[in-house]
């Protein structure tokens, strides 16, 4: 087994790791480039559609807020948010788990609450996508 | 009145031969469901690689591109995104192995060219994809998964091609 793996890496040439690490090295910029979104700054709380309130990001509290069915609890964590309780059946919202970049949203229809990041520069979100 | 005769030679049955290989594996790639959404082996391009080294290129451009509008034509799919997708692709690997041919044979083997060819590949799809079928720049977020599965599947496709070659070369 092991001569066989070293016979199959005898056949690559020196040509061949010079362009196996070039592809190597593509693919690491292009992923830096495009899945490197900036941190988001505030979180703003929708309810209705109707912008409810905008809290700073670098806090660790726990908000809670009156929806259409009961009682949504969003958590702040130092620069990430979750939705961390809610009224709603399938629980989508805190499945989302933690978000944290810029543009990111998480939306509770039952319950009529959703939130999303601002700040950084814009970028594409799931909406625009 | 005169009577023009196509003369068939032993390289057109050749190329016929080859191409039929590479449609029926590309229609049993198309029978099996794919892990992620849009990522193909491409286990076709074993056929045109195999043909462009054991022939020359000529004849794996002619493979490749009768692959590409008989396989469409068997599924349906000719004319339709799908087949534009799929002629950009080819069109793009091979323009890539036009370029490149020159490069000594002494530094680099068939895995630096099906490299090439794969990444030559993604790029052509993803141009089509930009201008015409999803003009938006989200599209790019998707492009680092496209990229490493080109990279996997191209070498993988370059070692089973140069086992091929080893096998025929044997007899």
């Amino acid at each position: 087994m092991i001569k066989k793996i070293l016979q199959s890496i005898k056949i690559i040439k020196v040509g061949d790791w010079f362009i196996i690490i070039l592809f190597c090295a593509l693919i690491i910029i292009i992923t830096k480039l495009l899945w490197n979104l900036p941190q988001g700054e505030y979180l703003e709380i929708y309810k209705n559609n109707e912008i409810l309130a905008v809290y700073s990001l670098n806090q660790k509290i726990t908000k809670i807020i009156n929806g259409e069915k009961g009682e949504t609890k969003i958590t702040i964590d130092n620069g990430k948010v979750r939705f961390s309780s809610a009224p709603c059946a399938k629980k989508y919202c805190i499945h989302q788990g933690w978000i944290n970049k810029a543009n990111q949203i998480i939306i509770c229809i039952p319950n009529k609450i959703s939130i999303s990041i601002s700040g950084g520069k814009k970028n594409y979100d799931s909406i625009n996508y | 009145m005169t009577l023009s005769t196509i003369n068939i030679t032993d390289r057109d049955h050749q190329i016929a031969k080859l191409s039929a290989i590479a449609v029926a594996l590309s229609l049993v790639e198309f029978f099996f469901p794919s892990p992620i959404p849009g990522v193909k082996p491409g286990i076709a391009n074993i056929i045109i690689l195999y043909t462009i080294f054991k022939f020359d290129l000529r004849m794996g451009i002619w493979v490749s591109i009768i692959r590409v509008f008989v396989t469409s034509i068997i599924l349906g799919s000719f004319l339709s995104p799908t087949f534009f997708l799929s002629l950009s692709g080819a069109l793009f690997s091979l323009l890539s192995l036009i370029i490149f041919k020159n490069l000594s044979p002494k530094y680099f083997s068939l895995i630096s060219f099906s490299l090439i060819a794969s990444l030559a590949h993604i790029i052509g799809q993803f141009v089509i994809v930009r201008i015409w079928i999803i003009p938006h720049n989200g599209i790019f977020y998707l492009l680092p998964i496209f990229i490493v599965s080109a990279f996997i599947f191209g070498l993988v496709t370059a070692l089973i091609t140069n086992k091929l070659l080893q096998l025929n070369s044997k007899k």
